[in-house]
């Protein structure tokens, strides 16, 4: 078991993996940038190092700095937290040359699964069900229709080299096909100077259902079920919870067992989560996170299994000490993301925390680094504290959300609090009725 | 399990560094023995904004002999342009870049911070008497540390 870890992060998520790391005897280093000085994870670390300036490029996304302070600490093993490098393979590469462990998967999965085409082959390949399409460029009108045809209406016309929502048209029947074809190669062209385009089946109302899968490097793999993280805002999770209200136990394990002979199928190890837009009662796959998520509280509380420990003892060389069969999926959980934000106009807060007071009481989780008198600096992301509940049942994890939300004191700056205690109250949402498209649609006219 | 020898000499003059440094509190851990002497009187953790004495004692708090990363610093201090490992001679056994008492002149290298295998030459900021030199070859750096006085 590792000696000492370096944290290569900040915020709640830094915590949290300190916390991890000292409920195993593991002792803890906090690299930090000048801004985050007084970070609550900086002054619980058994050691810290300033590694560079309040921009990230400077400090937290600065390899030499973090190798750096790892080496003259002597740490043994490197977190990479979420964000930041935790996905970066050129990262993960170069911690091993160091002969330090990073906690992660190998390189090569980080590379496959961060090309978006690649991640998709490869898990088609794999066995998992992908949002079917061209696989490759659309050369004429005749094969487009024909492709069409075979997936089904509404189809999506995408540029190959395009991105950023641009180059891209929705068709839902073969007239607006034809139209939409040389348009959108127009298009291309102007915006990527590119025109070569794809087709793939648009899907209108999915949600956004992901599988947490854990996997040792001794060929054991199991999952923990689904989250369901279709209330997004801009693309940004806010409010995750399990089970989700539209699968049934026989559509979890089904799914879950496919994911876990793709996991064993690619070699991967280290804890993951696999995407997909779930309509209609299919599964298509989007995209494989190659690290802890976010969200991974809220499958902890159902499960009792402390992923970032696993995640720790998996890059260790250790055993997975439990199997699907012991695995016991109770009762439901919900988490709320919290930001320094205005909860109508989303702009940023920042400033001291004058009072602070977390709820509490039984199944009620706050995973923060917030505390009285903190300064929450203004050059990272707004997440600041989640708020973790379970209850026996969807019911009451909600009434006791809806106790603890109200409960939950943060002054000194705003936070969208307020937006939370309104979404677990509509209608839609307490029916589990919603998709990926719910919440914006809801804000949209109060925008 | 060892006993834990009651050392008062070290209680003693862990008091007199309070007193001395005005901080607050200092806890000191090494080899599986941890104490900690705090001054009574200033609450170290604040809990409501009214009381001003939870903020100056959770800036005094630093028990590392680190400065404060990110507050000013007056003109002449060198500080570390990032973390690594300080040296302040070119090779063990070579004179030092400069002793206390020498008269430096601006963008004169006084120090080196190694990181990753590359030497880094860290300059005298103004020219001046070197006052202090607050690290020793070897030593570790934060980004930021203070490592000399120039005056």
């Amino acid at each position: 078991m590792f000696e000492k870890i370096l944290i290569a992060n900040r915020g709640e998520v830094a915590l949290r993996i300190h916390r991890a790391c000292r409920e195993m005897g593991i002792r803890t280093v906090a690299v930090h940038s000048t801004a985050d000085a007084d970070a609550m994870h900086v002054r619980l670390a058994d050691e810290s190092v300033c590694i560079g300036p309040a921009a990230a490029r400077g400090s937290y996304l600065n390899i030499p700095a973090i190798l750096t302070a790892a080496t003259i600490t002597n740490a043994d093993a490197i977190h990479p937290g979420v964000g930041f490098f935790s996905e970066n393979a050129h990262f993960a590469g170069m911690v091993a040359e160091h002969d330090i462990t990073f906690i992660g998967p190998a390189p090569e999965h980080m590379a496959i699964m961060g090309d978006k085409i690649a991640a998709k082959a490869a898990m088609k390949k794999a066995g998992l069900p992908v949002v079917p399409g061209s696989d490759g460029p659309v050369a004429d009108e005749d094969e487009a229709l024909k492709l069409a045809a075979k997936i089904g209406y509404p189809v999506i016309i995408k540029a190959v080299a395009g991105g950023g929502g641009r180059g891209m048209k929705v068709a839902h029947n073969d007239e607006v096909l034809r139209q939409a074809l040389p348009i959108t190669r127009a298009e291309a062209k102007a915006n990527f100077g590119d025109d070569t385009l794809y087709l793939e089946k648009f899907l209108e109302t999915p949600r956004h259902i992901e599988i947490q899968i854990l996997a040792d490097n001794h060929g054991n793999v199991i999952h923990l079920g689904e989250r369901d993280c279709s209330l997004q805002r801009r693309h940004q999770k806010v409010i995750e919870e399990t089970p989700s209200p539209a699968l049934n136990s026989a559509t979890r394990d089904k799914i879950g067992a496919r994911c876990v002979k793709a996991v064993k199928k690619l070699g991967y190890h280290s804890v993951g989560t696999i995407e997909f837009l779930y309509e209609n009662g299919k599964f298509y796959f989007i995209e494989m996170n190659t690290r802890l998520q976010v969200e991974h509280p809220i499958s902890e509380m159902i499960s009792g299994i402390d992923l970032a420990r696993e995640q720790i003892r998996i890059a260790a060389g250790a055993k997975l000490d439990v199997t699907q069969k012991n695995i016991q999926l109770a009762g439901h959980a919900v988490e709320c993301r919290i930001n320094a934000e205005n909860p109508k106009t989303f702009l940023p807060s920042q400033g001291a925390i004058t009072d602070y007071h977390a709820p509490g009481g039984l199944d009620v989780r706050v995973d923060s680094a917030l505390y009285s008198g903190y300064r929450v600096p203004p050059y990272y992301d707004s997440l600041i504290a989640k708020l973790i509940v379970r209850g026996r049942s969807r019911n009451e994890c909600l009434m006791r959300l809806r106790r603890a939300l109200e409960e939950f004191v943060i002054g000194g700056i705003e936070t969208t609090i307020p937006l939370h205690q309104r979404l677990i109250t509509e209608t839609d949402f307490i029916n589990g009725d919603y998709d990926i498209h719910w919440l914006e649609n809801l804000l949209e006219p109060e925008a | 399990m060892a006993k834990f020898k009651f050392d008062d000499d070290l209680v003693r003059s862990l008091a007199k560094l309070l007193e001395e440094t005005g901080l607050t509190e200092i806890e000191f851990e090494a080899e599986g023995e941890r104490i900690r002497v705090a001054r009574s009187g200033g609450a170290v953790t604040g809990t409501a904004a009214s009381q001003p004495q939870a903020a100056v004692a959770a800036e005094s708090k630093a028990a590392t002999e680190t400065a404060e990363v990110g507050e000013e610093h007056p003109p002449g201090t060198v500080t570390s342009p990032m973390v690594g490992t300080a040296y302040t001679a070119l090779e063990s056994g070579a004179p030092p870049f400069v002793s206390v008492g020498d008269t430096v002149h601006e963008g004169q290298t006084v120090l080196i911070v190694e990181a990753m295998k590359t030497m880094n030459p860290v300059p005298a900021t103004h020219g001046g008497k070197v006052v202090q030199i607050l690290v020793e070859n070897g030593d570790p750096v934060e980004f930021g540390q203070v490592l000399m006085v120039v005056e």
